[in-house]
């Protein structure tokens, strides 16, 4: 028995299974923001159609729900009922929608057919995007009333989920 | 038909059926030495190929009349697509691919049944019975979790055709059946390995056995990893053909142990030193590629080749555990009976350089396997994410590839064995005016960055000792062979270190009639073209391309809408010759304005022919002559020159 | 509309620039290669200088930017990892990934070594195969 060759190959079998038993499991698309529990970053966008600007620092003392979406999306189309809803539902908390990669005259359009009870804005340069870590749409971010952000959400919200994640905030 | 899915699980079960029986009499007839278990476990090992084939053959039949009440057919197959592309989707999914992996074991396992046997017959049991041991593997991945002969009730209409990217181009026809052949191949040597193990011995005739089995794969796998990259340039769009994504680190790292096994059994033939570390190599080679399998379908590498979790990957991870436990445990127990029947005399020899040169591969198939595996590392540990990506790569393969090169000059014009001082300097001397011929010349064509430059001298120097020796050579093919290869490797590396470091790249918008220079070539944006398609429709960029005044061609990169999916998939457009590349692939496309992105690439289509020269140096090194060479001068004993094969 | 691009403009998280402003093809090179280093968070692996999607063409727009403003390279990195996390640079921070191959590196020389020295320390015979010893023989016999 040659103890060199055993217990070389016993630490290289061990590592390497290792380490592949703790990949399964895991998806390795998904990306953990850092950006949760660090103050929202700060923007001014222009809203769309009215050129109204925005400043995000507006609604400090109120909670935040912040949405990037855009209507090339799938998905997007499916949460915005919900989302709509819940701004409805909930007036002490403030809904807004970021849109970039997109075109205005079909933003203007997809809203006009599917309503809007919340503001949306336009982010021209992917600017505000990059300061939150968008990766992909949709993506909402949930705020609390001092500006911190408390949690992320990749991919479409659903009725529960934004309950859950209202309810921490609302706390 | 209900009836084509059943019949293909039938088959499937029949060859796992097949295999395992094949598998325990194989191991039985080995330690009992019986001639009779030997020949029940060749007729197994042929029933294998055969059950596969048919299954396969099935599955073709399914997806060419467009039967969607099978599973794979249904996830796959489509009405709209053209025949080539229905009977290429055999390999294009996850389910299928598994299947074809089957197909090319079978065939695998019968041909080296078949042509290995004589003069082996006391291995040959051990070795069918580990073959087929992965073929029970693969036969129970097949008829389990990743079953593509599932029926469907009722079954679609209709399908949604195979995956967009791979109808973009031909060369994704040729690219995974050579992938396939290279990697299922390495299973052939790693029976053999595993034989020698179980006997303590290995014999000339095994030995012969094992290093063909190994070429041959490795001559596949050379030109799969080639087509892999030639593919990415054509198709992906960034003008790059590596972007060291996990996938295709798992396609390298067998081919880099593989080509140490190659020159460590060198050394084990002519020295009779190194045997258990070759078939070291041989098993780290096969176990690399049931890593790659892994790698590529279980969904835990972020990839472009990803497949989404399922129970397949688990199911991968249990078999490698069982063939690493297994392969160390052997090796261990059985090591040592393996005793040198020779001698190193000096470092400073050609048996010498075989040494560095797998210490350097070694490390590179290390440095490549801790890059692709830090990820998961640091997440398993901390949770936190982060990256490995080309910069790192790049700047640790870099000095390891030159070291390489350098070797591959120094090692083949020093003797074999001990020899004077001054016979070493009168062989590593001379070539140093091929090397500062080169830097040179890459001088005057405009190099200017260090290791390209000394790569260049490298590469001289390679080349120069590389062409004497084979300009030396009439008799022994094996050598021409080999040295065929070493010239491929060396263009191979310099074009690859030219084409990386001498690339002009430039972004432009052009209105239609608007023109842009790159390099020598100047291009016109002529026009937007839409070509409609049953599977696709596609916008297409013509693009006038004249060189110093004269009409060179045109060029229609696109970008290609397939309903299936969301966003459109550019396609690029080259223009190859001898001296570079001129590649063109859209940013941004409206009727009246193109947003392109122009690259010229000197000196990238060597890096295909150069591997295409590798493959065929291992052809030749592969095929016997009809006559065999005479044999040198039987020397007196003890003066530590081998017989010669 | 001032007072919303000022509000833009001191809304910036990474601090005052510490570096030179850069223009031309310094900047155009400067923004290649720091873009090679970071990574596109929608595709596969590829960095945003080569990748085409949006995404990557508004990051790189944005690192072009912040050259021009004088932001150092330390500066935008750390500008891209508060957002998106140490997953967007293509090169870890962290130091173990170059230890563990030179580390094998010195490893392998020494295992080299070592084997080269006990191979050279063999004995000369080597043991002969019974059946090679018989073949030897019989052409010593055919041939004298």
């Amino acid at each position: 028995m040659n103890r060199f060759v055993l217990s070389t190959g016993a630490v290289i079998t061990a590592a390497l299974v290792t380490v592949l038993m703790a990949g399964l499991g895991r998806d390795p698309k998904h990306i953990d923001s850092p950006l949760v529990h660090q103050a929202a970053p700060a923007f001014a966008l222009k809203t769309v159609g009215t050129g109204e600007t925005v400043d995000i620092a507006s609604f400090r003392g109120k909670p935040v729900v912040l949405n990037f979406w855009a209507t090339w999306c799938g998905p997007c189309w499916e949460e915005h009922p919900v989302l709509n809803e819940t701004a409805r539902a909930h007036p002490e908390v403030q809904f807004l929608g970021v849109v970039f990669q997109d075109d205005e005259a079909k933003i203007q359009d997809f809203l006009r057919k599917r309503g809007s009870a919340y503001p949306t804005v336009i982010d021209d340069r992917g600017k505000t995007a990059i300061a939150y870590g968008v990766g992909g749409v949709p993506e909402t971010f949930i705020i609390d009333a001092h500006g911190t952000i408390v949690a992320k959400h990749d991919g479409p919200i659903t009725q529960e989920q934004l309950q859950s994640y209202l309810a921490e905030v609302l706390r | 038909m209900i009836a084509t899915a059943a019949l293909g699980r039938l088959l499937i079960l029949g060859a796992l059926l097949v295999s395992t029986a094949g598998a325990l009499l194989g191991f039985a007839s080995g330690a009992k030495r019986s001639d009779e278990g030997l020949r029940w476990s060749k007729r197994l090992a042929y029933a294998f190929g055969a059950l596969m084939l048919l299954a396969t053959l099935v599955m073709e039949h399914a997806l060419l009349t467009h039967d969607f009440s099978v599973s794979y057919v249904a996830h796959v197959g489509s009405r709209s697509v053209p025949v080539w592309v229905t009977i290429v989707s055999l390999w294009s999914s996850l389910e299928g691919s598994i299947l074809f992996w089957g197909l090319v074991l079978g065939i695998y396992i019968a041909a080296a049944t078949r042509f290995s046997s004589r003069g082996n017959e006391e291995s040959m049991p051990y070795a069918i019975g580990t073959w087929l041991a992965c073929g029970a593997f693969f036969s129970f991945l097949i008829a389990g979790p990743a079953n593509p002969f599932l029926t469907i009730s009722p079954a679609p209409l209709d399908g949604p055709g195979p995956n967009p990217l791979l109808q973009n181009h031909v060369l994704m026809v040729a690219h995974p059946p050579l992938l396939y052949l290279g990697y299922v191949g390495m299973t052939i040597p790693f029976g053999f390995a595993v034989a020698a193990l179980l006997r303590g011995k290995i014999g000339p005739t095994l030995i012969r056995a094992m290093r063909n089995s190994l070429l041959l794969s490795w001559i596949f796998l050379s030109i799969a990893i080639m087509l892999g990259g030639w593919w990415a340039y054509e198709v992906l769009g960034w003008g790059g053909y590596w972007a060291w994504d996990p996938v295709e680190n798992a396609s390298l790292l067998p081919w880099l142990t593989a080509t140490a096994a190659l020159h460590s059994a060198m050394v084990m033939q002519r020295r009779g030193v190194l045997k258990g570390w070759t078939l070291t190599l041989v098993q780290a080679s096969f176990l690399l590629t049931v890593l790659g399998t892994f790698m590529t379908r279980s969904g835990v590498f972020n990839s472009v080749h990803s497949f989404t979790q399922s129970a397949i990957g688990p199911t991968i991870l249990v078999f490698l555990a069982a063939v690493l436990i297994g392969s160390v445990t052997l090796l261990a127990l059985r090591i040592d009976t393996l005793e040198n029947d020779g001698r190193i005399d000096a470092p400073v020899s050609r048996e010498g350089t075989f040494l560095i040169n797998n210490l350097l591969l070694v490390l590179f198939t290390f440095t490549v396997l801790v890059g692709t595996v830090f990820p998961l590392v640091v997440e398993a540990v901390n949770g936190k994410q982060m990256s490995v990506g080309r910069p790192y790569f790049d700047s640790m393969v870099v000095p390891l590839g030159v070291a390489l090169l350098f070797l591959l000059g120094i090692g083949p014009a020093l003797p074999w064995g001990r020899a004077a001082r001054e016979d070493i300097r009168r062989a590593l001397l001379p070539p140093i005016v091929g090397g500062a011929a080169l830097t040179v010349l890459g001088v005057v064509f405009g190099a200017r960055n260090p290791w390209t430059i000394v790569t260049l001298f490298a590469g001289g120097y390679a080349l120069q000792v590389t062409i004497v020796q084979l300009a030396k050579l009439r008799h022994s093919r094996r050598s021409v062979g080999a040295y065929v290869i070493h010239l491929g490797v060396a263009i191979a590396v310099v074009a690859i270190a030219i084409s990386s470091t001498m690339r002009v790249q430039r972004e432009v918008v052009l209105q239609q009639g608007q023109s842009a220079t790159i390099g020598a070539y100047t291009v016109t944006f002529t026009g937007t073209e839409e070509r409609s398609e049953p599977h696709r429709t596609s916008s297409i960029a013509r693009i006038g391309v004249t060189k110093n005044g004269r009409a060179v061609t045109t060029l229609e990169p696109r970008m290609n809408h397939y309903e299936m999916m969301r966003e459109p998939i550019g396609t690029p457009d080259v223009h190859s010759t001898i001296g570079g590349d001129l590649y063109i692939s859209i940013a941004s496309l409206e009727p009246n304005r193109a947003g392109l992105l122009l690259i010229v690439t000197p000196l990238v289509s060597w890096i295909w022919l150069a591997v295409l020269m590798m493959a065929a140096g291992g052809v030749i090194a592969l095929v016997r002559l009809p006559r065999m060479t005479p044999l040198p001068a039987l020397r007196r004993e003890g003066s530590g020159e081998g017989l010669a094969v | 509309m001032i007072v919303a691009l000022v509000l833009l403009l001191i809304g910036a998280p990474q601090g005052a620039p510490q570096g030179v402003p850069l223009h031309g093809d310094a900047l155009a090179r400067r923004t290649q290669e720091i873009a090679s280093g970071l990574r596109c968070p929608v595709c596969q692996g590829l960095s945003i200088a080569d990748s085409p999607s949006e995404m990557a063409v508004n990051m790189k727009t944005e690192v072009h930017s912040m050259l021009e403003r004088g932001y150092t390279r330390e500066q935008i990195e750390t500008y891209f990892v508060h957002s998106y996390g140490e997953f967007v640079l293509l090169q870890p921070r962290s130091p173990v990934i170059w230890i563990l191959p030179i580390a094998a590196l010195v490893f392998g020389i020494a295992i080299v070594a070592i084997m080269l020295r006990r191979l050279a320390a063999a004995p000369r015979t080597k043991k002969i195969d019974p059946d090679v010893a018989r073949v030897r023989n019989l052409v010593k016999g055919t041939t004298s």
